[in-house]
């Protein structure tokens, strides 16, 4: 490893700062997109940064006690943020010595678990169906991921985040790179909990789901912990995926990270405007022929295209 | 020593008459103290001459004097009569201790009278007399007079409750096991004309066509005594007996002497024609499997036991015939086999008279949860079922092993395909009786079952040392035999 | 002291324990006490066996000897049978711990056939691991069997307990006796039971007669695998463990079904030349994988806490097995990728028993509170069972592997050496993708698991303590180790490494240089770092990010007040407003209804024909009785008492002789 500690500490620190005040910003856009989609004015900009700062100040209301439940909403936004520092940003991920795209999947994993851990702790029905659907997404979605990055994996020779992104960097665009890039974008849709997939929350019907009893900071957080996710998840996409054109100056490659991934999330946008939400049924088989199809892309990885 | 290996017989032949002279109560005591004075006779022999065999003629018939070999009576003792006279005294032994709780009118099976009981005893001791003589015989003559000595007395045990079905059992068991008597006394007499001797090995002087009939007229013999197919029929029904009689006479002792005339011969030293080899391994294997299509119709827990015992007769044979085939481990193997199987199903019934003491009941249906009041019947039953099915470490494994072993020593595709047919069987037989040990011992308890307790003291005594002797079993006979 | 001495102690010490707890078994705590205190005692020479066996090995020592057949009970531990003996005697111990106070709940049973029974249980094991004979190796091994259904089958009453006893017993016999028929069939080739002879045996055979060395793989592949629950011959597990005493249901999964384990590791990394691996390295990976998919999915349906958890163990074995199976499928030609796969299934083996044997014992708390096993009754017991929910769900969520508990480590490793193997052999590509989808679905159980038995509400409310102390701490000792095998997974990987070298005869290349990390493990191959995980580093991250956002949460200084669920404004009894485990994941449950169907078997009945033949009695024997009845009496009809009649019969007989006699003399 040439990275020093400073350098491994400072990066961290970077991406997890970047992702948790970005996180809102992107969303903000989103939102306005999606408003002017619908004809709509639309809030501004930084509403999602005066939603968060509402909700941090309101009361905190808990329907159970203990300590596990008070500390799970910090955490899930912690896993997001471990997550951000696997993630590849304009170099390689801080962390990415210390967890390859195995580890990458399953913190993505970890910090959904949080979210159904808390929803089944806060003893509502409603949560209750929200975790379940949430899970059943998570079962649909991850393989589709996976798939994806295993991709990468098999071509760049590693299951390294990091040297995945700089063989492509490298070698230039590949039909199975550019299968796995689109199944991954697929599958952003849902890890966005974005429509059609927001099942598991599903405003209308089961109120909020997972996060029905979630109110305050509490509620902030978790809210917090899904902007970051979406935003993390499409960096992932775009480093992985679409690294070009690289400079190999940081603050260049960063920002033209962090612009292709506001692409991406517009895209994510636009879907989730246009759409009626789909049954969890429809979901699963849904993202099950994803799966299945997203498989070409390793198919061509192994044959070498 | 000869006078020792005598004593085994005459002890309980003595023990027999005082027996029939006796009061119910004397004759628990005589036939309890003569049993045990032969078993232990029979240890301290087998612990003497366990370095070579023993051999010593002595008797002589007048009338065949310048005939034959003069002297035709005497005894032997090497590896093969010590094995059957182990299983016949000791577990002889065990029957009479059991048999003096079991006969009496506490039994809600069958209660016996006391004015009943010197009759039994004679009988038993008469058995066991000629028993051990069938064990130590010199040459083809003694034992078959106490080959058919033995008959008589299993006719007059299986018909000792006197009711239809035991008169019936009794007649059918004689007249089938006297038939097979009278092949023996055509070979018997067939090798005398030929050879003017009636020793074990003179069939090596018969000439060859003859032999061949000679080996085979003792294979028919040995089959009715021992119950195979064709001749199968007459132990299931000899369960009407006494069940320490069903233990001892129909799966560790009487029996053994029809597979013991075959090991006999075979292990004479001379070689048994190639097609007769085949037909009696193809015959035991024919009967292992016959047996076991009966095991799934049986609801009376002693037939089933019965029909098993012909199965593992049949097993015995089997290494008998691989004996006869070239090799010498299955030979060991099957006699073996006749100590092991001796243990583990004397175990099974003496548990299964044991539950029907306490209950009056041996049918598999109407059995059930026996285990709550009688646990340790219980784990005999199960060692016993580990036994006999040859579940390592306890007796059948060992033997069933060595004939497998034995087995493949053959050159060929013989040996595979009786390993995995012999597994086969192995495997349903065990599943049968695992099945029928948990119906009757656990599950809900069943109204028949409602008892209080444990067999008494003797019964239970009996139980332990058979638990011990399924263990112990293989250990001495594999020292005895591979020494 | 010598390794004789020091196995002899534990064996005697097993047996005096055994004999002790049966003598005092009418009370059942004592019995619990001096079984405990036997353990205790005589795992003292066996964990100086094992720090023997890890150290220098403990060298081939004869017991007894069987000269007529070939064998004898040769003895040596080595470190794969050290680390297998360490894991039995941690999970033997905590389960007698635990069955202390456990087996005090049961009213009609005694443990006069409990602890004596788990004790001659725990010698046979022993046996097992440190046998070098295949004899004795399956004396013991179907002793171990033999002991264990009696435990399975502990319930006496329980026509269910009866009933998986019955098969567990018939299949593993079974799968006994298919072993039985490989070790004679190698000893037909070499005339020795010993390993070592069967290893040049079996060389010998797959040159000279190739189809009968496979046949004898196969066949110790059905055994070794039905014993470790591998699908489809692990169908006894579900049925065995839920009816077992909890305490029992532990070691099945912790320890016995490891042995299995064992055993396949001793074939195919040993028996097997490396040269001739590669096609039964992919035979157990697809078996593994097999199960392991077909575990998992089937445990999402189960609504029985320890039935789902029997499932869940074929499906954990499943992992250990397709880990197992790349390792031998690498071992000739990416010895580095083989070490990663072994080191994955035995570093997994080694985290499944800490964390399946503590979720046993959870639900066995559980049930011992409750009398509940059905998630559909259970509920809400977070906060009256703390240390039982709290050790729960730490192995919850090491056994759906999430980091940095240790089930991630190992599953980790076991992914990743899917995934590079995969770079040469794709298959092994797809079976890892496959992996890392059911590890997904064991998420999906386990949280299914927790919601309904720890949160969400009951439909009767439960008043009921925690466990007793000694119940709780064994469970509390497991989750614990848990979090520190899943933190500092290096320390366990220290024991597994000399195991999977000491797995393979001769060792295998460059196996020290493959895995290392000062923070965790790193995976080198070719001198190139391929992979990495550092729990302790991803871990203070977390914490320090997850710290940072407890001061963003509470910035905004806002008041805590408790609040009752809400329900949309209607007053419901918790009990009726409930989400039922078996409602969980319902769409998904009805697309996989038919992964797991069951066979039902009945007694052979043979056609009748076959029945009247058998049945010699009614054709051939009594008819002929009645001929000969019928003939006598007849001949009895010519005794009509007149002398003259006589006469003339004697008169014609006389005839009939000296007629035959004429003819014949000519």
């Amino acid at each position: 490893m040439s990275w020093n500690v400073g350098a491994v500490v400072g990066l961290a620190l970077l991406n997890a700062a970047l992702v948790l005040v970005l996180a809102p910003l992107a969303e903000g856009v989103m939102r306005k997109l999606r408003a002017l989609i619908h004809s709509r004015k639309g809030p501004p900009i930084r509403q999602p940064y005066l939603d968060l700062a509402k909700l941090l100040a309101k009361e905190d209301l808990r329907v159970t006690p203990g300590l596990f439940y008070a500390v799970m909403p910090s955490l899930t936004l912690g896993a997001v943020l471990v997550l951000a520092t696997l993630v590849p940003m304009g170099a390689r991920p801080p962390l990415g010595f210390a967890g390859d795209v195995v580890v990458l999947l399953y913190v993505t994993a970890a910090s959904a678990v949080l979210m159904m851990l808390t929803a089944f702790a806060s003893r509502s029905p409603y949560a209750f169906v929200g975790g379940s659907r949430e899970m059943m997404l998570l079962m649909a979605v991850e393989p589709v991921m996976a798939v994806a990055l295993v991709t990468g994996a098999v071509k760049a020779g590693s299951l390294s985040a990091g040297a995945i992104m700089e063989w492509n960097a490298a070698n230039g665009p590949t039909l199975s790179m550019a299968v796995a890039g689109f199944a991954l974008l697929l599958a952003l849709q849902a890890q966005a909990g974005r429509l059609p997939f927001d099942i598991p929350e599903a405003d209308q019907e089961i109120m909020g789901g997972t996060f029905i009893e979630q109110s305050g900071p509490r509620l902030a957080l978790f809210r917090w912990a899904m902007w970051a996710k979406q935003l993390v998840v499409a960096l992932l996409l775009v480093e992985l995926f679409v690294p070009w054109p690289r400079f190999g100056l940081l603050p260049v490659d960063l920002v033209l990270a962090l612009v292709k991934a506001m692409v991406v999330l517009l895209l994510v946008a636009v879907i989730d405007a246009v759409n009626p939400r789909l049954r969890i049924d429809q979901a699963i088989s849904y993202y099950a022929k994803v799966a299945f199809s997203s498989l070409a892309a390793l198919a061509f990885a192994v044959i070498g295209m | 020593m000869t006078g020792l290996l005598l004593s085994l017989v005459l002890i309980p032949a003595a023990a027999a008459v005082a027996a029939a002279w006796s009061t119910a109560r004397a004759v628990r005591a005589i036939a309890v103290a003569a049993s045990a004075l032969t078993a232990a006779g029979a240890v301290w022999a087998a612990t003497t001459v366990w370095s070579g065999p023993y051999r010593d003629l002595f008797g002589e018939l007048p009338w065949l004097a310048g005939i034959a070999d003069s002297l035709v009576f005497g005894v032997l003792l090497d590896p093969l009569s010590t094995t059957l006279l182990l299983v016949v005294t000791l577990i002889g032994f065990l029957t009479v201790l059991y048999s003096t709780a079991y006969l009496s009118t506490a039994n809600r099976g069958h209660a016996t009278p006391d004015h009943d009981q010197p009759r039994y005893y004679f009988w038993l001791l008469a058995f066991l007399a000629s028993m051990t003589g069938v064990a130590l015989s010199p040459n083809y003559l003694q034992l078959f007079v106490f080959w058919e000595m033995t008959t008589v007395c299993s006719y007059a045990l299986i018909s000792f409750y006197r009711d239809r079905d035991g008169l019936r059992a009794g007649f059918k068991a004689l007249v089938m096991t006297g038939a097979g008597g009278m092949f023996f006394l055509v070979a018997l007499l067939i090798l005398f004309v030929n050879t003017g001797s009636f020793d074990f090995d003179a069939a090596a002087r018969l000439p060859g066509p003859l032999r061949g009939w000679f080996v085979v007229l003792l294979m028919v013999a040995s089959w009715a005594k021992a119950a195979q197919v064709p001749f199968h029929t007459w132990l299931p029904d000899a369960m009407a007996a006494p069940t320490p009689i069903s233990a001892y006479l129909h799966a560790a002792a009487m029996v053994k002497a029809g597979v013991f005339l075959m090991a006999r011969t075979v292990a004479a030293g001379w070689e048994v024609p190639l097609p007769v080899a085949l037909v009696l391994g193809g015959m035991a294997l024919l009967t292992i499997f016959v047996a076991l299509s009966f095991y799934f119709v049986q609801d009376d827990l002693k037939r089933l036991l019965a029909y098993s015992t012909i199965a593992h007769l049949g097993y015995v044979l089997l290494g008998i015939a691989l004996g006869g085939l070239g090799s010498s481990t299955a030979l060991r193997g099957g006699i073996l086999h006749i100590l092991c199987h001796g243990f583990g199903k004397a175990t099974l019934f003496l548990c299964a008279g044991a539950v029907a003491y306490a209950t009056g009941s041996r049918s598999i249906s109407a059995l059930g949860g026996v285990a709550r009041s009688m646990p340790l019947t219980a784990t005999a039953f199960f060692v016993g079922t580990a036994a006999v099915t040859g579940i390592p470490p306890f007796a059948c494994f060992w033997s069933k092993l060595m004939i497998l072993a034995g087995a493949l020593e053959l050159p060929g595709a013989i040996g595979p395909t009786l390993v995995v047919v012999l597994l086969a069987e192995s495997l349903i037989s065990f599943s049968w009786m695992l099945y029928v040990g948990q119906k009757v011992f656990f599950g809900a308890t069943t109204p028949v079952a409602m008892v209080h307790k444990d067999p008494p003291p003797a019964m239970s005594i009996s139980l332990v040392v058979l638990m011990l002797g399924c263990l112990a079993a293989p250990a001495v006979g594999l020292a005895l035999l591979w020494r | 002291m010598a390794a004789q001495s020091l196995l002899g102690w534990c064996v005697a010490l097993l047996g005096v324990g055994a004999a002790a707890s049966l003598i005092v078994s009418r009370r059942r705590e004592l019995a619990g006490w001096v079984a405990l205190v036997a353990v205790a005692i005589a795992w003292v020479p066996l964990a100086l066996l094992v720090v023997a066996g890890f150290s220098r090995g403990v060298p081939e020592f004869d017991v007894l000897a069987l000269p007529s057949l070939g064998a004898r009970l040769a003895v040596a531990v080595d470190p794969l049978s050290a680390l297998f003996l360490a894991v039995t005697a941690v999970i033997a111990l905590a389960a007698v711990l635990y069955s202390v106070h456990y087996m005090t709940h049961y009213r009609a049973d005694g443990v006069a056939k409990f602890y004596p029974v788990l004790l001659v249980f725990f010698a046979a094991t022993i046996g097992v691991l440190v046998t070098q004979d295949l004899l004795f190796f399956l004396v013991f091994w179907e002793l171990m069997t033999l002991t264990s259904f009696f435990l399975v089958i502990f319930e006496r009453e329980s026509p269910a307990s009866q009933r998986a006893g019955l098969k567990y017993f018939v299949i593993t016999h079974a799968a006994t006796l298919c072993m039985l028929a490989a070790f004679l069939l190698l000893w037909r080739q070499s005339g020795s039971f010993h390993l070592a002879a069967a290893r040049e045996a079996m060389g010998v055979m797959l040159v000279e007669r190739p189809l009968t060395a496979h046949l004898v793989l196969l066949l110790l592949l059905i055994g070794f695998a039905t014993k470790a629950g591998v699908l489809p011959m692990g169908d006894w597990l579900p049925d065995a463990h839920p009816v077992a005493p909890s305490g029992m249901s532990a070691v099945l999964s912790g320890a016995l079904v490891k042995l299995g384990i064992y055993g396949l590791i001793r074939v195919f990394c040993g028996l097997l030349p490396a040269a001739s691996s590669f096609g039964w390295g992919v035979v157990i990976a697809l078996a593994g994988t097999g199960s392991l998919l077909v575990g998992a999915l089937t445990a999402l349906r189960q609504n029985d806490s320890k039935r789902l958890l029997a499932f869940s163990t074929i499906g954990q074995i499943g992992y250990i097995c397709l880990a197992l199976g790349v390792g031998v499928a690498c071992l000739a030609e990416q010895p580095a990728l083989a070490v990663v796969a072994l080191a994955g299934a035995l570093l997994h083996l080694v985290n499944h028993a800490c964390f399946k044997s503590c979720l046993f014992m959870g639900a066995g708390a559980v049930l011992f509170r409750t009398g509940e096993r059905d998630l559909d009754r259970l509920g809400g017991l977070w906060h009256q069972m703390p240390a039982t929910a709290g050790s729960t769900t730490v192995g919850s969520l090491a056994l759906a592997g999430v980091p940095p508990f240790n089930g991630f480590a190992s599953k980790w490793l076991i992914i990743c050496s899917c995934l590079l193997a995969g770079l040469q052999r794709p298959i092994f590509m797809v079976l890892g993708l496959v992996a890392l989808f059911a590890s997904l679905a064991t998420l999906a159980y386990v949280l299914k698991v927790l919601g309904a038995v720890f949160f969400g509400a009951a439909q009767r409310r439960f008043v009921v303590d925690e466990v007793p102390v000694s119940m709780a701490l064994p469970q509390v000792a497991l989750a614990g180790l848990c979090v520190l095998l899943g933190v500092l997974p290096q320390l366990p990987l220290r024991l597994v490494s000399p195991a999977v070298t000491a797995a393979v005869p001769g060792g295998i290349p460059a196996a020290g240089d493959v895995l290392g990390g000062l923070l965790g493990i790193s995976i080198t191959v070719d001198g190139a770092t391929v992979a990495g995980w550092a729990p302790l580093l991803v871990l203070a991250t977390g914490i320090v990010l997850s710290a940072l956002v407890w001061g963003l949460q509470r910035m905004g200084g806002a008041t805590v007040r408790e609040v009752p669920v809400w329900n949309c404004g209607e007053e419901h009894d918790s009990g009726i407003v409930r989400y039922a485990a078996s409602s969980f994941y319902l769409p998904f449950k009805q697309a996989i209804a038919g992964i797991y169907p069951r066979l039902s078997l009945r007694a052979p009945r043979f056609p009748s024909p076959v029945r009247r033949t058998l049945e010699m009695d009614s054709w051939l024997y009594l008819p002929v009785a009645r001929l000969m009845e019928r003939v006598s009496h007849s001949t009895s009809r010519l005794h009509v008492g007149v002398p003259q009649v006589y006469l003339m019969w004697i008169v014609l007989g006389a005839i009939i002789v000296v007629g035959l006699v004429m003819v014949v003399a000519g």
